[in-house]
């Protein structure tokens, strides 16, 4: 009955397994969303068995059936469609193990590395998502986890709500720690890009353009970036928000190249260095600041006003004026960019940019083709002739429409421009295009961004995925290139104003989603405030990296050097853990025991080295006399230190007044104590 | 305590020890019970000698004693006494019952309904019963020994809880061990008739013993461990209802008694942890189905025997 140590103390309650199984689906629950989601059943699955076992109801699983269960196990993700090396799997693989893992909790340590892997499960969700909702519940499964920490410890249960109240208390001491982390510690490029395509579907605008992508995008009012202007917004008609030029048609799909490319052959074919574009523009009007925070898009595409002429951030200049990232999007990315809109751009255009202009397919829209030769005919200027084609958007009967009927494989153009006339941006830029290079006129598209929704109260712009558009640029004599958007001339308030303005009418808005705010006007200020507090969380946590970061520290610290962030950081270390001390109240001295309680707990100290400990309900006298039993070598010496110090303790009349006497006892306790001491 | 005394105490457990075999602990713990003033509660199943103990501690006490078997349909005034016209006086004379004795012998207290059972309640507490608004004393000593059957025997009234406060000590005797029980079976050999016990104890020696009780000194230390007893049946996560402080005083004056009959001049943890038990297993209640002497055990377990007098940093 006095053995050192208990065995069950070391054994996780039936308490501390549920409490384990709850952190477990908190963990877990986030990360279903992007892995296969049959791992949580098998958690499910395991846990009750492990229930069912600890009830006495099964028995503990054999090493054969484990093996057997992870091998099924295995097997179902071979079978899942997981590319073999990629995050997915190796997050996969973690999780199954994770569920697995509670089969085996017996003991606390079991339960520790189940609760260690946690950890690292609600940093591996982090890669998935890091918006502002993912980061809070990041914090509630820490809360959870800090729970259960405390709750495996403990041999009876205690109530939820109190145990959750001190695990949230653990974690709001950390927060300091992890401030200064966040802030100090250094922020490396990655060596090397985790695989994460699998799931992570490319969004936003693709690199080619058939009559209807656009549409889908209409359809999503998902953030695509947004932008904080230094000075005056520029107009809401001049926001164009320049992505991507497409040159090449093959009689249906427009798209950059006549043939795919990987994404280092574009690099090749259009990085220019920042003297070369200089030389390709005329510089006139004014320049415009603005710091823009791209959303997760897995594509390498950025999205500014024409022409940009500096950046700061991780990205590169391209012979079409457009800004491309070094690396595809995989997290919120921040850059501050200047644009000049009114600059001229290749005054002269070279031979090779003015052939990729001009092409057309060798055939096919004959119609089209020969309205262009007739109108061409008849102008007596090219102007004229591009006046002529944008008012007969106008004057004839062309709706924009989101609905618009198909167009089929061939001769897009001629069904469009003769019989539907319905269309939206792609329609309309896609035959102006060909209309001007019919006539000779070199002509592109280019898709981007149109608009963007400001929000006041933060003072920035928010352009979603329904602001996607399609516009033109043709290039005339003395001009360059110059911007036209024949959408304008069809549903000019689509470009005034937004799309929902243009298709009001229509009512094709965000068809089909019904819960979305942006349909909901009467929900617009809760929405502005929501946005401008992710607009915030971006700005100021998911981009702060390490360009970021070196001007911080350098305008918190002027010039940096290692001595010194060390000892910055080395003095906030020494205050937080002051903190800690104060407030945990480490500091404070502990209320003791007299003296001879003290000398008697040293006594039973001793004893218990040597295998011989007390139960707390065991009174002096009957240790005094087990202890003897064991230790009968010392049974004089251990019966006369109880002795005294029962007398001590319980003989009133052996407690005198006089401070000498009460000394002297405790002396002749200690002496007592040394000669077990020296006997042992 | 004068050696005296202590022989008296002694030959007297003797005497109980030879008609309830085997159950040395028990039978001292109801003395002491007496000794402390104290009412006492024997809790068993029929047949295990509760009222053979109850009527011993009688008879070994020398006191006059009446017993009742109480009953589903006993009255107070079967207990307490009634006023019956007197028609020579043509005036009301008050005719004593049972209770007024020394030791009244209270047999199967809970098969009583709560309305006898509450007539006692008086009658323990003040020492005194009130009848027609007139208050008659009880003698003195007076103790109430109550036998009772668990309560999940069937015919049976639980007592409230206010009423087994009232009680110092509950005790159960429980199954004799096989030795034992061999013995009894033999026909007792040195088992003694109840009739032939002889008193030991006389009245002056059981009031003098009882006056001896509170001067039982109690250390500063020993407080520190009681206390820490009684908060730890207050703070237990198993525990609804801690310790009253009657109850503490109870266990208080009952740990003093036992000292007393063992002849020491201060209490130590020993002499609190013999009496626990029983004077806190009816006193608490568990939440969980850890209930009454094992709740009680429990606590005592659960309490370091040793250390405190904190002296503030």
């Amino acid at each position: 009955m006095f053995n050192k140590g208990f065995p069950q103390d070391k054994q996780v309650t039936y308490a501390g397994m549920l409490w384990l199984l709850a952190a477990q689906l908190v963990v877990m629950a986030p990360l279903a969303f992007y892995l296969p989601v049959w791992i949580l059943p098998v958690l499910l699955f395991s846990a009750a068995w492990r229930i069912r076992v600890m009830k006495g109801h099964l028995e503990q699983p054999g090493i054969i059936i484990k093996l057997f269960v992870a091998v099924l196990g295995i097997a179902a993700l071979s079978i899942s469609g997981l590319k073999l090396i990629s995050l997915d799997m190796m997050a996969s693989l973690l999780m199954l193990g994770f569920a697995y893992k509670t089969l085996e909790v017996i003991q606390r340590r079991d339960a520790m590395v189940v609760l260690l892997t946690g950890f690292l499960l609600i940093g591996v969700s982090f890669l998935y998502s890091q918006s502002i909702l993912s980061a809070l519940y990041g914090v509630f499964a820490l809360i959870v986890l800090a729970g259960t920490m405390i709750a495996i410890q403990q041999s009876k249960s205690h109530s939820i709500l109190a145990t959750l109240r001190s695990a949230s208390l653990m974690v709001l001491l950390c927060l300091p720690l992890m401030l200064v982390f966040f802030i100090f510690s250094p922020r490396f490029s990655p060596l090397w890009t985790i695989p994460l395509e699998a799931s992570q579907g490319k969004t936003g605008i693709s690199d080619s353009m058939t009559p209807g992508d656009i549409a889908k995008l209409s359809k999503s009012d998902e953030l695509a970036f947004t932008v904080t202007f230094e000075g005056e917004l520029p107009k809401q008609n001049e926001l164009y928000w320049r992505g991507l030029v497409l040159q090449y048609f093959d009689g249906k799909t427009w798209t950059p190249f006549s043939n795919k490319l990987e994404f280092s052959d574009i690099k090749r074919q259009l990085k220019i260095s920042r003297s070369e574009l200089k030389k390709r523009l005329v510089k006139k009007g004014y320049g415009k600041k603005y710091e823009v925070i791209y959303e997760k898009t897995a594509q390498p595409w950025l999205f500014a006003l024409s022409p940009v002429v500096d950046i700061r951030g991780n990205a590169f200049f391209t012979t079409d004026f457009r800004i491309i990232a070094e690396r595809n999007i995989l997290e919120p990315m921040m850059m501050t960019v200047v644009s000049y809109p009114e600059t001229l751009r290749d005054v002269i255009l070279p031979d090779s940019t003015r052939q990729l202009a001009l092409q057309l397919p060798p055939e096919g829209n004959n119609k089209s083709r020969k309205l262009a030769k007739e109108l061409l005919k008849q102008s007596s200027s090219k102007q004229e002739y591009i006046n002529t084609i944008l008012n007969r958007y106008t004057q004839q009967d062309f709706y924009y429409t989101l609905r618009p009927p198909v167009l089929g494989e061939r001769d897009t153009i001629d069904k469009f421009l003769f019989k539907s006339k319905k269309g939206f941006c792609a329609h309309y830029a896609g035959s102006f295009v060909f209309m001007m290079r019919a006539a000779g006129i070199p002509a592109r598209i280019v898709t981007g961004y149109q608009g963007g929704t400001l929000n006041e109260k933060g003072k920035f712009l928010s352009i979603r995925q329904y602001d996607a558009h399609a516009w033109t640029e043709i290039w005339l004599e003395n001009q360059g290139w110059i911007r036209i958007d024949p959408t304008a001339s069809v549903a000019p308030d689509r470009v005034e104003k937004n799309l929902e303005a243009a298709v009001e009418k229509e009512g094709s808005f965000l068809e089909g989603k019904v819960f979305s705010m942006a349909k909901y006007k009467w929900l617009n200020s809760l929405k502005n405030k929501l946005d401008s507090t992710q607009y915030a969380w971006r700005r100021f946590v998911l981009s702060y990296d390490n360009e970021t970061q070196k001007s911080l520290l350098k305008r918190l610290f002027g010039e940096i050097t290692v001595h010194k962030i060390a000892t910055v950081v080395g003095a906030f270390f020494v205050v937080i853990i002051l903190f800690w001390s104060i407030f945990l109240g480490l500091g404070r001295k502990s209320a003791k025991e007299a003296q001879e309680h003290q000398i008697y707990r040293r006594f039973c100290a001793l004893l218990a080295k040597h295998g011989v400990s007390r139960e707390p309900s065991q009174t002096p006298q009957a240790f005094s006399q087990y202890a003897s039993q064991q230790l009968p070598q010392l049974a004089g010496d251990i019966n006369a230190f109880s002795q005294l110090y029962s007398e001590l303790c319980y003989n009133p009349e052996k407690q005198s007044n006089s401070r000498e006497n009460n000394s002297q006892n405790i002396k002749a306790l200690k002496v007592l104590l040394k000669t077990i001491k020296k006997k042992l | 305590m004068t050696t005296q005394l202590l022989q008296e105490v002694n030959s007297s457990l003797k005497q109980l020890n030879q008609i309830i075999l085997g159950k040395e602990q028990q039978v001292k713990l109801a003395l002491t019970c007496i000794l402390a003033s104290g009412h006492l509660l024997v809790e068993d199943l029929p047949g295990m000698g509760k009222t053979t103990l109850a009527h011993a501690l009688a008879k070994v006490l020398g006191l006059d004693y009446k017993r009742v078997q109480f009953t589903s349909d006993l009255l107070p005034a079967d207990l307490i006494g009634a006023a019956v016209f007197d028609a020579k006086n043509s005036s009301f004379t008050f005719h004593p019952g049972p209770v007024f004795s020394s030791i009244f012998l209270a047999d199967e207290l809970n098969r009583a309904t709560p309305k006898a059972q509450s007539a006692l309640l008086e009658a323990m507490e003040e020492g005194q019963v009130s009848v027609d608004g007139k208050t008659y004393p009880l003698p003195s000593p007076f103790f109430v020994i109550a036998t009772q059957n668990p309560q999940s025997q069937s015919g049976t009234f639980p007592l409230p809880e206010s009423q087994l406060d009232r009680f110092m000590f509950r005790l159960s005797l429980g199954y004799p061990d096989p030795k034992v029980e061999r013995e009894i079976l033999k026909g007792g050999r040195g088992r003694v008739a109840i009739d032939q016990i002889e008193q030991v104890l006389s009245r002056d020696s059981l009031l003098q013993i009882q006056s001896l009780v509170p001067q039982v000194k109690i250390s500063e230390t020993l407080l520190d461990y009681v206390q820490r007893l009684i908060a730890q049946t207050r703070q237990d996560d198993l525990c609804q209802l801690g310790l009253s402080p009657r109850g503490a005083l109870a266990l208080m004056k009952s740990s003093q008694c036992w000292a007393l009959i063992h002849g020491r001049t201060h209490v130590l943890p020993e002499d609190v942890q013999a009496v626990f038990v029983a004077v806190v297993g009816h006193r608490i209640v568990g939440k969980k189905e850890t209930q009454g002497n094992q709740l009680a055990r429990h606590v005592l377990q659960s309490v370091d025997s040793v250390g405190s007098r904190v002296i503030a940093a």
